[in-house]
């Protein structure tokens, strides 16, 4: 497999760029956001591009297409496309290129399309600059473009504007106006991120197709190393605005050189992971690019570092016929170091670092936030993330009490028939008598929580997951049902009551920058709880936060700091230590990591379980991805449309789902191995979730289900058991159900109260 | 869409109801009250009893309302013993010049702050954008009546271009386009800033959007750009101003009548108060009203014909 493509005589370069450099001048310094990377990407080949937030992923593929904001200036190298240097080209000619020669799509469809113009007019747009063509002939095309794309009735989508569409449609609409002109080079900037896994997989099948029927080249920029593997002939890895390995995809995967990849290839939860173990993480942060020290710049976070790395910069190098690795040690050419093994088995916790406080970094934040603002990126430079003298073991078992008997543990949480709708007004809409219609959020959930165990709940966006979480952190009042916790039914709470409630379960939220206020210090933030329940006094309020800064491994003085003087990273610790201060029993996480760098991602992730281990935690985590979720949780649960449709041990749920939608589920993760990518079945779940408004009758999963016969639109399929504790409603399971008890808290014959399922 | 503005226009009715009651309230709170106002202090009590007996002051206030609230919906809005004339025909013989200078002082506003303020959010930050945010700057803090003798000064004085006042009572408004010039000019000035600023704002946010990157990366040159992705995203946030700026364009051109000798509502108005002629005080406070509602409602309604996203419900 490790042809290298390179020196294929067969096929032709479409793109070549030589030693780009690229440097964003600010007011106080430059940063130089690409340096000397050098690519190539030949017909009908796909190229991936993979690295961290602010690595200079995008800024490449921006500096080609030579849209870099204001600040940013190509100072260095060529970018041949053909025979035409596109760096040498005046702007007039340069427009003819872009979206004629070269095409790009982007990572957020939601944004990326101009809301105020129908998709016919927008897909139709490159034509009607490019080649003048006439209105009727620009349209007739895009109609043949959104059909090529799968955009179904796309006769009646050509009116609709960019809102009316879900996000998979949007990407779909993009790919189509990028393709209008037929280019030779598609640049796809992270173009699923945004995206659930099914729609993932539906619009990198369509780039692939389209890839072969059009014979493009396509440059895909990503930080997922799963897409990666399944996607690209050959890829280019990037660290801190420099190329560091440089193979074939195949290569890449057997034989990773580069330390930096190899870390980054460990630190994503698999699917296969024993969740018992911690996570191997890249301690620290990606360098500030604004003040570089000289020698390897992934030196400092490196296992394999020696002393020449700091003193001279590695230079892409030639290991084998084709492969490019940029270090003076690369893995395998010498014996793993010795230091590795008690790295491994040290414990977890983290040293309070003093650094983090030492240099509030007066002049970095403004910097870097400004390039992040025109970039739309992530830089994470920020003041350092503690460097573990340690660095977390990554074979300790972890979360002893619910490992040791899961099934024999407490309950904490039973939520019973629990539904929640939204109204949604219509008509004259004068605010009251009954509404016309409803969003069914959650229909009719009932579960429970083991004490000291982590519950995983999965599904796509819009499933109800989110508003679950939020029920049961008390947060959100539902239409019918009860959650009780520790017995308590939370919801009948009141006042005072529902105050001191509270303190029971706490919220840690998805995005570490808008969920902190920025204009309280983190002292003041992880403080406020204590003051609105009243614990304790001023001085043992603030011994409380110094305690909880330790225990998330930030230094004391961190408290005089503001939220913006942190890293996604750190500000997510922060998050986890205000959730922690009143000693919950139970945290309601939701989407932890999601907006998190793999590396950083598995910080947290282990942190998480060590706080659990140390305070007896039970753990809420409503997630999309089912890889940290597989990491994270004892217990799983699938939600479909509002509907609980699988709900088991995690290692039953992964390992045997009967479900045909968790099947699908776990089928469309990407997985970082390219053997079992490329024989993966294309897209398990099919379309697009239907309108929770009027959901399908019977089993909701029906329109999408590979399996689905008549009864399932006649027939709401009753929970059936398929293993200890091990549930899932389907009439045509993957497996036979077992005539075992159901786990506790969990009825078969799923009814609705109100009748109206 | 029909049935938000039926709803709209029912809230309109609850606000001038309200409004009514207020404007009500206040003819009664006059020291003296309406009868003392008309007849001055030193009237017999006599010629008081008449005349409360006249105007029917001595029923019951809810009955008062009623029959002031009927005669307001018919048209009829008092009488101005001042002007000795029918509040509604002073309405009608000064409303509509005043809507003339406001509504093409406002056009006028909006026709060059829209391009200025794109030019601006284009070459922000640049020498053009700098420079002409300084002026604009000095527009938008000078006040009205400064401006107004700024131009009278520059136009008429120096250089007697324009006329600085109306002649002949306003018979001429109608047919003189210059009479109408310098008003327009001070009350446009102001706006223009104002707009212009917001234009500009809302253009470098759309500038810096994904969607016009997206149109950038088909190749769009910068004209199409602002024309096809700028213009109409930018337009949308503008028109809820222009919207809510009418009511105050129309009591703002108060000193500019008053200055220049327009004779709109505002120099009736202004008259009407030195006058205490109370009647035609309320009934410019009335239409002031209306005008409000009407333009908030027209404001929502451009906003939602600018932006598919928003649907009036």
């Amino acid at each position: 497999m490790s042809q290298d493509v390179m020196t294929d005589p067969g096929k032709r370069p479409v793109l070549q760029v030589q030693n780009l450099r690229t440097e964003f001048r600010l007011r106080s310094s430059t940063v130089v956001a690409v340096d000397d990377v050098s690519l190539t990407v030949h017909e009908g080949e796909c190229l991936g591009l993979v690295g961290e937030s602010g690595c200079g992923k995008s800024t490449t593929g921006l500096s080609i297409m030579r849209l870099l904001p204001r600040i940013g200036h190509i100072t260095g190298g060529k970018v041949l496309l053909g025979e035409r240097d596109l760096t040498t080209l005046s702007e007039a000619e340069m427009r003819k290129v872009r979206g004629n020669d070269v095409a790009m799509i982007f990572q957020d469809p939601m944004t990326s399309l101009n809301p105020t113009s129908t998709i016919g007019v927008q897909v139709a747009e490159p034509l009607r600059i490019h080649f003048g063509t006439h209105r009727k002939a620009a349209a007739k095309r895009a109609l043949e473009m959104l059909d090529l794309v799968g955009v179904p009735n796309p006769r009646e989508r050509m009116d609709d504007y960019p809102h009316q569409l879900s996000g998979g449609l949007r990407q779909r609409v993009m790919i189509a106006m990028a393709l209008t002109a037929q280019p030779k080079l598609l640049i796809a900037d992270e173009p699923t991120t945004a995206l659930d896994v099914t729609i993932q997989a539906q619009i990198l099948d369509l780039l692939d197709r389209l890839r072969e029927e059009l014979s493009m080249a396509v440059l895909l920029i990503t930080h997922d190393m799963g897409v990666i593997a399944g996607r690209t002939d050959r890829v280019m890895v990037m660290y801190a605005a420099k190329a560091v390995e440089s193979t074939s995809t195949a290569e890449l995967f057997e034989d990773t050189r580069h330390p930096y990849a190899k870390a980054l290839l460990e630190s994503v939860p698999q699917l296969t992971a024993s969740s018992s173990t911690l996570l191997p993480t890249i301690p620290g942060q990606p360098p500030d690019l604004t003040n570089l020290t000289g020698g390897c710049r992934f030196a400092p976070r490196c296992r394999h570092a020696k002393p020449d790395c700091g003193t001279a910069e590695p230079t892409l190098e030639e290991l084998e016929a084709g492969h490019l690795v940029a270090c003076f040690h690369p893995v395998g050419s010498e014996p793993e170091p010795a230091a590795d093994a008690p790295e491994l088995a040290a414990p977890a916790p983290e040293p309070v670092a003093d650094e983090a406080a030492d240099e509030p970094a007066a002049e970095l934040p403004t910097v870097v936030q400004r390039v992040q603002a025109v970039l739309g990126i992530t830089l994470e430079p920020r003041p350092a993330e503690p460097p573990p003298a340690g660095p977390p073991a990554a074979a300790e078992p972890v979360g002893a009490q619910a490992a040791a008997d899961p099934m024999s543990a407490p309950v904490l949480v039973e939520i019973e028939r629990l539904f929640k709708e939204y109204p949604v007004r219509r008509g004259l809409g004068l605010g009251f008598g009954p509404p016309a219609a409803s969003v069914k959020a959650v229909s009719g959930i009932s579960l429970t929580i083991r004490r000291g165990e982590t519950f995983g709940l999965a599904g796509e966006s819009g499933c109800g997951k989110t508003t679950l979480g939020r029920i049961v952190a008390g947060h959100e009042h539902p239409t019918a049902g009860t959650v009780r916790i520790d017995g308590k039914e939370i919801l009948r709470l009141h006042g005072a009551e529902l105050r001191r409630g509270r303190r029971q379960q706490q919220l840690m939220f998805q995005d570490p920058y808008a969920s902190l206020n920025p204009r309280m210090r983190v002292g003041a933030i992880i403080r406020e709880p204590l003051m609105v329940q009243g614990s304790g006094n001023r001085r043992q309020q603030w011994e409380r936060v110094a305690e909880l800064l330790g225990e998330i491994g930030l230094s004391r003085r961190a408290m005089d700091l503001y939220p913006h003087e942190f890293s996604g990273g750190q500000r997510q610790r922060i998050g986890l230590a205000r959730a922690l201060a009143l000693n919950p029993g139970l945290i309601v996480a939701d989407e932890p990591v999601s907006a998190l760098d793999v590396s950083i991602q598995s910080q947290i992730l282990n942190l998480m379980k060590r706080l659990q281990r140390d305070h007896g935690l039970t753990y809420m985590v409503v997630s999309h991805d089912l890889s940290v979720l597989r990491y994270l949780s004892d217990t799983i649960g699938v939600m479909y449309l509002g509907k609980l449709v699988e709900y088991g041990p995690a290692d039953d749920v992964y390992d045997a789902p009967a479900h045909p939608y968790t099947h699908g589920l776990i089928q469309t993760i990407p997985v970082p191995d390219p053997k079992i990518e490329r024989t993966k079945e294309k897209a398990a779940v099919r379309g697009e979730l239907p309108s929770p408004v009027h959901p399908p009758s019977g089993c909701r999963f029906r329109t999408r289900c590979p399996l689905a016969q008549e009864l399932c639109a006649q027939q709401e399929p009753p929970m059936q058991v398929f293993g200890p504790g091990h549930v899932a409603a389907c009439h045509f399971p993957l497996q036979p159900p077992t005539t075992l008890e159901p786990p506790p808290g969990v009825q078969l014959a799923m009814t609705d109260p109100r009748g109206d399922a | 869409m029909i049935a938000y503005v039926i709803r709209r226009l029912g809230q309109a009715v609850i606000v001038m109801f309200i409004v009514s009651v207020v404007v009500f309230g206040i003819l009664h709170l006059l020291p003296g009250g309406l009868v003392r106002a008309q007849l001055g202090p030193r009237a017999t009590p006599l010629a008081v009893h008449d005349l409360t007996v006249q105007e029917g002051l001595n029923k019951p206030l809810v009955v008062q309302y009623g029959i002031w609230a009927w005669h307001a919906l018919q048209g009829n809005l008092g009488f101005s013993y001042k002007l000795n004339q029918s509040v509604a025909s002073l309405l009608g013989e000064y409303l509509p010049r005043d809507l003339l200078l406001v509504g093409v002082s406002l056009l006028f506003a909006i026709a060059i702050a829209v391009p200025l303020g794109i030019w601006q959010g284009y070459r922000r930050n640049r020498p053009d954008d700098n420079a002409l945010s300084t002026i604009m700057l000095i527009f938008y803090s000078a006040p009205s009546f400064l401006l107004a003798v700024c131009l009278i000064v520059v136009f008429n004085i120096w250089t007697n271009l324009l006329p600085s006042t109306a002649t002949n009572f306003g018979a001429n408004v109608g047919t003189d386009v210059r009479v109408l010039a310098l008003p327009v000019m001070a009350l446009c000035l102001g706006n223009v800033s104002y707009f212009s600023r917001y234009v500009r704002s809302a253009t470098i946010d759309n500038l810096l959007s994904d969607h016009v990157r997206t149109a950038i990366a088909k190749g769009a040159a910068p004209r199409r750009m602002l024309a096809r992705h700028v213009l109409r995203n930018s337009l949308s946030s503008t028109v809820t101003l222009v919207g809510l700026t009418l009511p105050y364009v129309l009591s703002g051109s108060l000193v500019i009548e008053a200055l220049f000798n327009f004779p709109g509502m505002g120099l009736l108005f202004w008259n009407a108060a030195q006058d205490r002629d109370f009647p035609v005080l309320l009934g410019v406070v009335l239409v002031v009203t209306v005008a409000t509602v009407v333009g908030n409602l027209l404001a929502d309604l451009g906003y939602a014909a600018l932006d598919p996203r928003v649907r009036l419900r």
